[in-house]
């Protein structure tokens, strides 16, 4: 403990320091109140001993300037004094002294009094240095929610862009939300909507949200169906969450014509579908267990699939909504859930949510809480950035044997290395079309000479598959040569399939797009630009147009 | 190139998926995917989200199924299409024979 005796008069500095330092305490001493402000704003000082009268600076003027100094822990001042009037005593308090020690000092009193005030100190210290404490974890933990929301916020939050969709409310019980809404459409159009509600609430709930999103996002990116997708996100929960935690949920896909669902229902309350005016359509109840519980091989995949018209729309909820409980302890249920979505005319997150916190009546909220009204109208489809098109011309060109055309199917691995071309892999499934028809065409006709007739007869195109077989089996000296050209000023792709057999003919041309074997040519033609034969009907060229 | 069957939970509806390629080459699991179908199965599906390619052997193979199947169910869906084979199923006219999505 450091004392600081402030006193104009040498003789009693020099009597409190005597008597102080004897009881171990370590003090410095001042003339005047300036004196004693420089040394408490050089030096830390525990307890102040102030004398009133001085000249420079008095007690009176000095004490308040002191507690300034010392405004977050407890400097106690213990005023000097000689005068023995109450209104000079109340003007020390007023000012900011703690006590008083009379004049001439008494030893026994004077060390009481300083033990006293030092107790004190030193509980304000400790005080003031658990409180920095507390708010250095404070500060500490504030940063990591902050940068925790913000990885939840780029991580989950884009349900915005599907407005016309989805209509959600989403209310944690905290601040983070152990409830998960995830939108995303596929490349060919699809919109899928995961609801997931993990064990529990707040951050313990949602970590599982962000490997859980990662999946879904990047199965949707894919286009894989919603069984899939859940027996993913039920693998990866499952290594990842300890074993009491799982996540209840429902993945839903529309087609982007709005016309079907494929859900998988997994541990969330009933969904609905319902029609404008609200009214039940059907009940959708749970199947299979909640994600993240069964082992890969146990997983349980089956879909529910309906057809659906833009006038449908799907009610999904966690159990915040149906479980939210009012004072007197009931709770909202399944069938005041109902009558709210029956209670207008496209009914909306909103009005729902209106009347489950009118119920409530404010009762503080238990769990998270969330909802979707999901409306199946066609989905707008999200312009995929197209590839630029080569400015190389390429070549390519392949001759196969005999051999090869037995072992090997040859169209996927050509349209493989063809669509490397930049701006070519947005075509690969007509690319894939022209080269099958023509090469397949060439084998099965040209070198095989095998009659399609048989695909007409009862399981005749099983059989046709069959006699294929065999006849490739032993075929000899054979050659089949195919060519292919991108012309980049052109825009065009020029095929050319040349066989070393008798040539097929294409009176098949023209004919009924209803009879199968004519289907392969016809279909040529529409996806081809040009296509033409020559004369021995051995050799087909064709022109495919990029653009 | 691969193909799977599901049931519905219900199991009214098959769905039949075809990953990669729909050509010949799957003409005999194509025809197994619908021979032993069920009495309940009121709808197909043949879901080709994840196909990437299909030749004209492929429609050979979807209207064999129509006949083989006939009225034994309701209806035979063709969802999930890529733009350009839901183009190669509409110049073909499938759309008159199928439910195509």
């Amino acid at each position: 403990m450091h004392v600081l005796v402030v006193d104009d008069q040498a003789l009693n500095r020099s009597l409190l320091s005597v008597m102080l330092k004897q009881q171990g305490y370590q003090v410095t001493t001042a003339n005047n109140g300036i004196e004693a402000l420089a040394v408490i704003d050089s030096q830390s000082i525990d307890i102040v001993l102030l004398d009133v009268l001085m000249p420079e600076m008095d007690g009176y003027e000095t004490a308040p300037k002191i507690k300034q100094r010392s405004e977050d822990v407890y400097l106690p001042i213990i005023f000097i004094t000689s005068l023995e009037d109450k209104d000079s005593l109340e003007h020390c308090l007023a000012v900011g002294g703690d006590d008083f020690i009379h004049k001439p000092f008494d030893k026994v009193i004077l060390t009481a009094k300083i033990k006293a005030h030092s107790r004190t100190r030193q509980l304000s210290l400790k005080a003031h240095e658990q409180n920095a404490q507390l708010e250095y974890h404070y500060n500490q933990t504030e940063r990591e929610h902050e940068i925790v929301e913000h990885i939840f916020n780029n991580a989950l939050e884009n349900q915005n862009e599907f407005s016309n969709n989805i209509d959600f409310h989403l209310s944690p019980a905290s601040m983070f939300n152990g409830d998960m809404l995830l939108v995303a459409q596929s490349p060919i159009g699809s919109l899928y909507c995961m609801l997931g509600d993990f064990t529990g609430h707040g951050l313990a709930a949602a970590v599982g949200a962000l490997p859980a999103s990662k999946v879904f996002y990047t199965m949707v990116n894919k286009g894989m169906a919603v069984n899939d997708i859940a027996h993913e996100v039920n693998t990866v929960l499952a290594k990842l969450l300890p074993g009491h935690m799982f996540c209840a949920a429902t993945i839903i896909e529309l087609s982007s014509s709005g016309k079907s669902i494929s859900a998988w229902l997994g541990g969330l309350p009933d969904a609905y579908v319902i029609d404008q005016q609200g009214k039940v359509l059907k009940t959708l109840e749970s199947q299979h267990m909640a994600l993240g519980i069964l082992d890969a091989d146990e997983f349980e995949r089956e879909l529910i699939h309906f057809e659906v018209d833009n006038t449908t729309r799907i009610v999904l909820a966690t159990d915040g909504i149906i479980e939210t409980a009012n004072d007197e302890d009931e709770y909202f249920g399944e069938q005041r859930f109902i009558q709210v979505l029956g209670s207008k005319t496209q009914v909306s997150c909103h009005d729902i949510i209106e009347q489950v916190t009118k119920f409530a009546k404010g009762s503080k909220q238990q769990d998270d809480l969330s909802l979707v009204l999901f409306n199946c109208l066609p989905v707008p489809s999200s312009k995929a950035e197209a590839e630029t098109y080569s400015p190389l011309p390429f070549n390519f060109s392949l001759s196969l044997n005999s051999a090869q055309i037995k072992q090997t199917d040859p169209v996927l691995e050509v349209v493989d290395v063809i669509t490397r071309v930049s701006g070519l892999k947005a075509h690969r499934s007509d690319i894939f079309l022209l080269l099958s028809e023509a090469y397949n065409n060439a084998v099965d006709h040209g070198l095989l000479g095998l009659d399609s007739d048989i695909k007409n007869h009862d399981d005749g195109f099983f059989e046709f598959y069959q006699q294929r077989e065999a006849a490739l089996a032993s075929l000899q000296g054979a050659m089949i040569i195919i060519e292919i050209r991108y012309c980049p000023e052109t825009l065009c792709l020029y095929f050319t399939i040349c066989d070393s057999g008798n040539g097929f003919t294409s009176n098949n041309r023209g004919h009924s797009l209803a009879r199968e074997h004519g289907r392969g040519l016809s279909l040529l033609e529409e996806i081809a630009d040009y296509v033409s034969y020559n004369a021995s009907g051995n050799q087909i060229e064709m022109r495919y147009k990029l653009t | 190139m691969s193909l799977s069957k599901t049931a519905s939970a219900d199991g009214t509806t098959l769905t039949i998926q075809i990953k990669g390629k729909f050509d010949f080459n799957l003409v005999q699991s194509f025809r197994q995917a619908y021979a032993e179908i069920g009495d309940k199965t009121a709808k197909v599906v043949i879901d080709l989200r994840e196909t990437d390619y299909m030749d004209s052997s492929a429609l050979g193979m979807l209207l064999n199924m129509k006949k083989t199947l006939g009225t034994s169910v309701d209806a035979i869906h063709i969802s999930n299409c890529q733009p350009q084979l839901k183009k190669i199923l509409q110049i073909s006219r499938f759309d008159k024979k199928f439910d195509i999505d």
